[in-house]
């Protein structure tokens, strides 16, 4: 902490030095002060960069976010001269789109916001500012646009973070599983973006949207599980484009939960459906395995888990060498040494490649833990199994709710004019409405017509 | 509330960690691929199972186990005492049943084959002239598994209507419907390879006759609509000229059938069979690109269809087998009593006349005049 | 946590009765149909359905009078409370059987066909422990379990175009209810098919105005009544009549039937996907017997309830353990359910003039 103090202009200046932007600092406090008299003093601190504080908590907590203190004889002032490291506005990492905006948030709450109102020039764009955590002391901004926000669902997101008592959060997902409606499900119940064109689509469709300091993604809620299904792509290519490219990431995910479960419960226990062109070389690939398929087909998951952390974990350029080392280690070898059939190699693959179709990179992981449940019943029940486990996934997701809203919609409850921007992409003018979950007061958001 | 899953999830690992058997790993399974039936002179069966396999160290390609019993489970029991895997009937492709065995009745065997949840209604039906079990396990050098053999040459001649389709669905559905009768198609040894040997006629379970394959179309002409077919005509003698001869290809083909209650008793039952085809070859007096010479010859085919169809009809009511059918038309235009009094295959069927409307349609006839 | 309190919507309702209805008998039932009425025995379906339409109109008529109340409320407004635990006691039982015998039966054929050494009643604990874990949700939630399953399960009615190649209307022939047996048992035997539309009286207190809860019953039974006749009329169309009589599960064999290039003998496969439909079936049974028996023990939570009707109903399964015993058993409670459906209506109807009767004297 820097104490500086002008004995002959009698002001006192406290702050932290590294909090904040020494230039700024020199230019719009220190440099005034030195060249004003001391009789000017007063006049320069009713300007409006200087705001009057009493309550000494507030001063405090000023000075930790990186204002400057003024003291002038008995009065204190804050002036906002924060300049605390963060990085520019980049490309986000997570979620890439080939055609559409490239920019992404980044830590800094103000810029984030900033980026959202460049955004939504509306004056209805509400912010609500809230403050989470008994140490860090972390500002939570949560928007929503009034007038086409259901106010209930701000209600309760204000009421629940209000409610949260905790020392610290460091990034939304934090906060999510703090908040959201059951926090030991494991699916995602708020949905989570990098991009604020995302961002602002979930404001203008009804949506609320949270951001936390110091993170670079925000959440939007209500959520619905189909959500997590879209990217901000699907809207910027041509409608058809769209629609293909959703339905194939429905597509990879039957083939990510029940690949290789299929594999397991087919060659252990229903060899009848395999047909007979497949059948012999099916059995000649596992004739020299050496364990059961399930075995088999955990190992192979596990090992398929392990290159993507790996790979995750490690710098881009040594990440390469994970791909070519899993590549032929694993891929090639296993197979000539008898350890697995080439067929399973391929199931694996195309499951784990399917698992990464999935936009959400939240939902995607949540997939994969999935697919190991299936995997193991239906190594221990084939198809009795997996319809099993399909049936308690399902069970499971009809419990679950976003904000109070259901999870399942817009198929349970039914709400099949929905349909039209969560199964397909339809053009731009048939989709009319608001997602109904969102229950906004001003539902129709599009007159043209064709 | 939310300690309830938690709990049920911990039951449910706990029960399943207690484990279980019937698994079937694929390798440690011998699959049954076609099953030949026979009987021996002395009353027991001789029954054979072909087994392709996968193993890359064996040294054949097929494993044939073979064993005789009285009831073809019994053999099942025997056979498996003399493998290192699993028997398992899932992956059954054909049954193949002998000649004598075929006259003595075979629905035991079929109704064992139904009753089995493992093996498929697709299973295919066959009758051997001959030796069934011999057949299956001779290998052919020049074709496939001798099992593999069988069950394509059929698939694909049922494509092209030289025999029927015939599947243990197929043969219980007749089976059980009293106003038809089952067929199943017949194979026959030649040395190097198998051949088709015409269509058998079953009635009830028993083979009554059989009908050439030369007239193999003619069958399924009568029998239903089909949609790809090739059939040769001979016309020579029809038209008591020079040789003439035509070849018919991509035939479609309908049939209706009318039923007329005479007063008298006299049941007529008329088959109207719509026939289209492109010609292929044709060697003749008639040029096709003529107008009324090429409907001169339509009708020509059409009455050899006609004649060829009357032998067949007269030659399966001499045996009293009803395999086209003709009995479900006349008893939709009957009472129930009146069809249930009547004892259709013995008294009723082979008095019923039989009148024929082909018309031939030639679509095209190749791209040169 | 605040929980948003929703009515059943109008979908919700023709789906959830739908489902409930789709039931294990689904399987037998061309054969049930060919065993009774004989040839063209799919046309029973039509009287089933026309004998259950009347049936829901006096269940509309106890909801109009009503005032869609609770028919627990409406009976226990005109008698004490005492008279009615007999009648409570009885329905507790029925329903969770019934309930849960249809797993039972469910899981002996899924062992028939391919588990056939693994205790079937491990198999059927497993799916217990689903369904206790999907009644403890509560009645929306079901619903909303039941319309994904359901949508899991619809598009299979598009397999039947697979049968279309062997399909023969000739083979039908043109009797009408020739060469079967006791037509009154087997009206019995395809109406108790269609049983699960009687539970929609339990859920008039979770409905609104808005649910239409009659007429979403009525759809319900017409979208079930529409997938037994398709069904039936491929079956009877497919098979001849007499063969048709032989069969033990006529649908388990037109799903054998099904080749497709990379994948055949599907029969497992969507006998699995049945699975779902049977877990909503025996789920709102046993929400039905949890619903009456919170009305004789008030005070317990209703997830205990459950648990306890779960625990008694699957000690008593493992008396019947053949499918003949389990099917005769379903059987009974069939026949015993109908005149519940039909009775109960009935009775509070009754009640109700009564209470109306004896006010209007007061």
């Amino acid at each position: 902490m820097t104490h500086r103090r002008y004995q002959d202009i009698r002001i006192d200046l406290v702050y932290f030095g590294h909090l904040v932007d020494q230039d700024k600092l020199h230019r719009d406090t220190i440099q005034p002060m030195l060249q004003a008299r001391s009789e000017d003093i007063q006049t320069l601190l009713e300007q409006s960069q200087y705001h009057l504080t009493t309550d000494s908590k507030d001063l405090i907590k000023g000075i930790l976010s990186g204002k400057a203190a003024v003291f002038h004889e008995n009065e204190s002032y804050l002036v906002d001269v924060a300049g605390p490291p963060s990085r520019s506005v980049g490309q986000s990492e997570t979620e890439t789109v080939i055609v559409g905006p490239h920019d992404a948030f980044n830590e800094d709450a103000g810029v984030n916001l900033a980026l959202l109102r460049k955004r939504i020039k509306s004056s209805h764009l509400k912010v609500v500012k809230l403050s989470v955590g008994e140490v860090t002391k972390t500002d939570v901004y949560l928007l929503y646009i009034k007038g086409l926000n259901h106010e209930p669902y701000v209600q309760e997101a204000v009421e629940r973070i209000r409610k949260l008592e905790t020392d610290s959060i460091f990034d939304t997902h934090m906060l999510i599983e703090y908040i959201d409606d059951s926090s030991t499900s494991i699916f995602p119940q708020f949905l989570t973006s990098e991009r604020p064109d995302a961002a602002a689509s979930k404001l203008v469709s009804g949506r609320i949207v949270g951001i936390v300091d110091g993170s670079p993604t925000v959440f939007s809620a209500p959520t619905s599980f189909f959500e997590f299904f879209s990217s901000s792509d699907d809207y910027y290519q041509r409608w058809i484009l769209g629609t293909a490219t959703r339905l194939l990431r429905y597509l990879a995910f039957a083939v990510t939960i029940s690949f290789t479960a299929l594999y397991v419960a087919v060659t252990t226990y229903h060899y009848e459906m395999i047909p007979e062109s497949l059948l012999l070389t099916l059995a000649e690939s596992r004739s020299r395995v050496p364990f059961p398929p399930v075995y088999e087909a955990l190992v192979m998951e596990v090992m398929i888990e392990l290159l993507r952390e790996a790979g995750a974990r490690l710098p881009t350029k040594i990440g390469q060498t994970i791909g070519i080392v899993g590549g032929i280690v694993i891929g090639q070898a296993a197979v000539q040494a008898g350890l697995t059939s080439n067929i399973l190699i391929i199931a694996v693959a195309s499951s784990a490649i399917s698992s990464f179709v999935i936009p959400s990179y939240v939902m995607s992981a949540s997939i994969r833990l999935i697919r190991f449940v299936l995997l193991i019943l239906a190594g221990w029940w084939g198809l009795f199994g997996m319809f099993v486990g399909m049936s308690g996934i399902v069970i499971h997701l009809s419990g679950l709710t976003s904000l109070g809203s259901s999870y399942l919609t817009p198929l349970a409850p039914l709400k099949p004019r929905d349909w039209l921007d969560v199964f397909v992409r339809a053009p731009l003018t048939a989709i009319r409405q608001r997602p109904s979950q969102n229950k906004s007061p001003n539902p129709i958001k599009s007159k043209n017509r064709k | 509330m939310r300690n309830v899953p938690r709990i049920l999830i911990l039951t449910l690992v706990a029960t399943l960690l207690a484990g279980c058997g019937d698994k079937r790993i694929l390798e440690d399974l011998g699959f049954t691929q076609t099953t030949s039936y026979d009987l021996l002179p002395t009353g027991e069966l001789d029954i054979t199972l072909s087994i392709p396999l996968a193993d890359p160290e064996a040294k054949s390609k097929r494993m044939i186990l073979r064993t005789t019993s009285v009831s073809s489970k019994e053999s099942r029991i025997k056979m498996a005492m003399q493998t290192h895997l699993n028997l398992v009937s899932g992956q059954l492709r054909n049954s193949i049943f002998g000649l004598t065995l075929s006259k003595e009745g075979i629905w035991n065997h079929i109704d064992t084959l139904i009753r089995d949840p493992s093996i498929s209604p697709q299973v295919k039906v066959t009758v051997i002239n001959g030796n069934a079990g011999e057949l299956l396990r001779k290998d052919y050098k020049q074709q496939p598994r001798t099992g593999k053999y069988i069950d394509k040459m059929l698939q694909k001649e049922a494509e092209g209507q030289n025999v029927p389709k015939v599947t243990l669905y197929h043969f219980a559905r007749d089976y059980y419907d009293d106003g038809i009768d089952p067929i199943a198609p017949v194979l026959k040894d030649i040395g190097d390879h198998i051949a088709i040997d015409g269509i058998g006629l079953f009635r009830d379970d028993r083979y009554m006759t059989k009908i050439e394959p030369k007239d193999a179309l003619i069958f399924a002409f009568l029998r239903g609509r089909f949609k790809q077919g090739e059939l040769s005509v001979d016309l020579s003698r029809e038209t008591h000229s020079d040789k003439q001869m035509a070849m018919l290809s991509g035939l479609m083909s309908t049939r209706k059938v009318k039923v007329n209650l005479g007063r008298n008793g006299q049941t007529t039952v008329t088959f109207a069979i719509r026939i289209t085809g492109s010609i292929l070859e044709y060697i003749g007096p008639y040029n096709l690109s003529d107008h009324s010479d090429k409907k001169k010859l339509e009708n020509q085919i059409a009455s050899h269809i006609i004649d060829k169809s009357e032998v067949m009809v007269r030659m399966m009511q001499k045996h009293k087998v009803d395999s086209l059918g003709i009995g479900t038309h006349v008893r939709n235009r009957m009472s129930y009593k009146a069809w249930k009094s009547m004892n259709w295959n013995d008294d009723v069927y082979p008095k019923v006349r039989v009148l024929f409307d082909v018309s031939v349609k030639i679509k095209d006839y190749g791209k040169f005049r | 946590m605040r929980t948003m309190k929703e009515a059943l919507s109008y979908a919700h309702v023709v789906i959830l009765i739908y489902m409930v209805q789709t039931g294990v008998t689904v399987f037998s039932l061309p054969q049930i149909e060919a065993q009774y009425f004989g040839t063209n025995g799919w046309l029973s379906v039509l009287f089933v359905f026309a004998a259950v339409s009347v049936n829901i109109f006096f269940m509309a008529l106890v909801y109009r009078i009503g005032n869609g109340k609770s028919i627990f409320d409406l009976m226990e407004q005109v008698l004490p409370k005492w008279t009615l635990i007999p009648l409570y006691g009885f329905l507790i039982g029925v329903w969770s059987m019934i309930g849960l015998m249809i797993v039972k039966e469910y899981v002996l054929i899924f062992q028939m066909m391919a588990f056939p050494t693994t205790d079937p009643m491990l198999l059927k604990l497993v799916v217990d422990l689903l369904i206790l874990y999907l009644v403890t949700k509560g009645i929306y939630n079901i619903g909303k379990a039941a319309s994904v399953f359901f949508w899991l399960n619809v598009w299979m009615l598009f397999l039947l175009f697979f049968f279309f190649g062997d399909f023969d209307w000739s083979r039908m022939t043109t009797f009408v209810f020739q060469g079967g047996e006791d037509r009154k048992e087997g009206f019995i035997a395809i109406a108790s098919a269609f049983l699960g539309y009687e539970l929609c009286m339990l859920l008039f207190p979770y409905a609104d105005r808005k649910t239409k809860i009659i007429r979403a019953t009525l759809m319900g039974n017409g979208l079930l009544t529409f997938s037994y006749l398709t069904l039936s009329i491929v079956a009877f169309g497919f098979f001849s009549v007499q063969q048709l009589k032989e069969m033990m599960f006529p649908l388990l064999d037109l799903m054998a039937y099904i080749v497709l290039p990379f994948v055949e003998r599907l029969e497992n496969f969507f006998y699995g996907l049945f699975l779902f439909s049977i877990i909503v079936t025996s789920t709102v049974y046993l929400w039905a017997a949890t619903e009456t028996s919170k009305r004789l023990f008030p005070r317990i939570a209703s997830k205990y309830l459950s648990f306890v009707l779960v625990a008694f109903q699957y000690a008593v399964s493992f008396l019947p353990d053949t499918l003949d015993e389990v099917k005769n058993w379903l059987e009974l409670f069939g026949q015993i359910e109908i005149g519940i459906a039909i009775g109960l209506p009935l009775f509070v109807l009754i009640l109700l003039i009564v209470h109306k009767a004896t006010r209007r004297g007061n």
